[in-house]
């Protein structure tokens, strides 16, 4: 197997890119890079072109005929899986739903509770997902609610896939209630009441992906040309997450942020809940792996949503109606409607500076849980919501802008406490090392996680930029 | 038939979790299937987990001589919730002071409890009183 040459390819919104690698023994070794523009008309036309280039890296032994490297390939076309989520209770069932399909690499447009309404169903056909997941009940609790809402969804002329990961007491009742349709089933994700299982769900998500991404812009000849089916980006990314944390020593506690212009997603690894004497955990055990995804937090086509969820912290930054204020908001209106523009002067770098940090400080305090210090008659107590990412130690900006990052300073914005409640205090990581990823790697050693976990998650470790503070000039 | 589902757990801010666990470990041994929530439950935790899990029973447990407080509502809100033959047991040190238990009681009953349990009880007794109070509201 020495030697042997692997060759990934990621399609992006806006770019194609492809790395070169070579297996030597237990090591991934980069050959060559590539980048196009992303041919949204055609996407293979693209796909073509940056391989044709990834292959023509000089080192490449003449003999090895390029068609028969095999090729690994991502794509985030079309946004990423559409998932709606149904779900019995807000905080146990359709909490873990989501968890589930942000897991797989997908995006909830719709989530619902208890049984499903004419309304719910008119907003649920509107929304067009591509698959809805739909849960409810642990293993043997309620059933009601679940098979009214099969009933329900067996009625609605909806072109999604439905994946029933409810109570598994009822799965052939409900099966057989959707039989018109076009259904697959999973584990139930939430057996016993706080017990998450999403893994089996997961998979079926990403086995749903398979079937439906290639129905994009000239993806069937893509995974014809490259003979096998694309991972979603984030899952790649997610699967890369996991053999980094699992694998590479001293990564067990890290975090990822990769920020786009729609949205920033927020991954981690490590355990949630650590114990302790005076700490109780209440709501969900949230998983050692976890990705968050956040759509009104994006330097571009999502900057309007930005500038609006985090006003106070603009404010904060540059003072109530102030000049700079009204800079922003103008800075804002018009890098969302030209999602592609870069700023040319030093201003316009400043405010994307700005939004940037936004993103990153919004993202993290969402993903992270919080800890409240309650006293009780029998003393001082701390409570635990959510997971800890205080001992994450090293935390990596990947995408575009915090790919290109030449300091700490901006990721570090994901340790800032939010000073609004002193009683609560908000489990952001404490002092991690910073990394980028300047060569945008972590995409295409995503797609070769599944395969070769370990050698990816070493060549992508190594492959990081350490962000050290500038040194002081005083 | 199934084992009859039936959640336990300590109200409130209350962090004792000795009877607790005395209580899950007789309750699954008598043929219960227990849904344990632990320490520091509040309502919507306790009506949430008998939702998802189709609990016959919640057995409300406080320690602390604050559970009047925190389980005021409690009946309510499980009516509200579509639970209405839930049925509802508290027991423990339930309110402060040397209050005698009939007062506890008849205070916690109108609270909309089925049942309430000084601190120390026969838990056979109480095991074969809830087996007949799920069979009764069953029907």
């Amino acid at each position: 197997m020495d030697g042997r040459l692997l060759l990934s390819v990621d399609i992006g919104s806006t770019y194609t890119k492809a790395g070169l690698f070579r297996l030597e023994g237990e090591e991934l070794r980069l050959l060559g890079k590539a980048v196009r523009p992303t041919t949204v008309d055609d996407l293979g036309r693209g796909f073509a072109e940056v391989r044709a280039a990834a292959l023509a890296a000089p080192g490449l032994p003449p003999e090895a005929p390029g068609s028969a490297v095999p090729v690994y390939w991502s794509s985030s076309a079309r946004g990423g899986l559409k998932i709606a989520a149904v779900g019995l209770t807000p905080d146990l069932t359709l909490s873990v739903a989501r968890m589930a399909a942000t897991s797989a690499g997908g995006k909830v447009v719709r989530a619902f509770s208890y049984e499903l309404t004419a309304g719910d169903l008119a907003e649920l056909a509107a929304a067009a997902p591509d698959i809805v997941l739909l849960t409810g009940g642990t293993d043997g609790g309620n059933s009601r609610v679940v098979l009214h809402n099969a009933a329900r969804l067996a009625e609605t002329p909806l072109p999604a896939v439905v994946l029933y990961a409810g109570n598994r007491k009822v799965r052939d009742e409900v099966a057989a209630l959707l039989s018109g349709r076009e259904l697959v089933t999973a584990d139930n994700v939430m057996p016993e009441v706080g017990r998450i299982d999403i893994e089996p769900a997961r998979d079926v998500i990403r086995r749903a992906f398979l079937g439906r991404i290639a129905e994009g812009k000239g993806l069937a000849g893509v995974a014809a040309a490259a003979g096998r089916e694309p991972l979603p980006t984030p899952l790649a990314v997610f699967e890369l997450v996991r053999a980094i944390g699992e694998r590479v020593p001293g990564w067990e506690d890290f975090a990822l942020i990769d920020m786009g212009g729609a949205t920033t997603d927020f991954y981690s690894h490590g355990e949630s809940f650590r114990g302790g004497e005076a700490v109780i955990l209440r709501g969900l055990r949230e998983p050692k792996l976890k990705r968050t995804v956040e759509g009104d937090l994006g330097l571009r086509v999502s900057a309007e949503a930005l500038f609006r969820s985090e006003s106070a912290f603009f404010e904060s930054r540059l003072g109530a109606a102030s000049p700079d204020l009204l800079g922003l908001r103008a800075h804002v209106e018009s890098v969302s409607r030209a999602t592609d523009l870069l700023p040319a002067d030093d201003r316009g770098r400043r405010f994307d500076a700005l939004l940037a940090a936004a993103c990153v400080r919004a993202s993290s305090l969402r993903h992270a849980g919080t800890i409240q210090r309650v006293f009780t008659p029998q003393g001082g107590f701390e409570v635990q919501r959510g997971k800890d990412l205080r001992r994450v130690k090293a935390l990596v900006g990947s995408g575009g802008y915090l790919a290109g990052l030449s300091g700490p300073a901006l990721l570090l914005e994901a340790c800032a406490p939010d000073a609004a409640d002193p009683d609560v205090r908000h489990l952001v990581p404490e002092a991690p090392a910073c990394y980028a990823d300047a060569d945008s790697l972590i995409p295409l050693l995503g797609n070769l996680a599944a395969d070769f976990p370990g050698a990816a998650a070493r060549a992508a470790v190594a492959g990081l930029k350490p962000l050290r503070p500038a040194p002081n000039r005083s | 038939m199934d084992a009859p589902r039936i959640v336990l757990g300590v109200i409130g801010a209350d962090c004792h979790s000795v009877g607790n666990t005395i209580l899950d470990a007789f309750f699954t041994e008598a043929g219960f299937h227990v849904v344990n929530l632990g320490v520091m439950v509040s309502q919507e935790e306790f009506l949430d987990a008998a939702v998802e899990s189709d609990a016959a029973a919640v057995l409300v447990s406080s320690l602390y001589g604050h559970g009047l407080i925190d389980c005021e509502g409690l009946r309510q809100k499980a009516v509200e919730r579509g639970l209405e033959r839930l049925v509802l047991y508290a027991g423990g040190n339930l309110v402060v002071g040397k209050t005698p238990f009939e007062e506890v009681e008849r205070k916690f009953k109108a609270l909309g409890f089925d049942r309430v349990f000084p601190p120390q009880v026969e838990l056979a007794e109480v095991a074969r009183l809830l087996r007949a109070d799920i069979e009764a509201r069953r029907n």
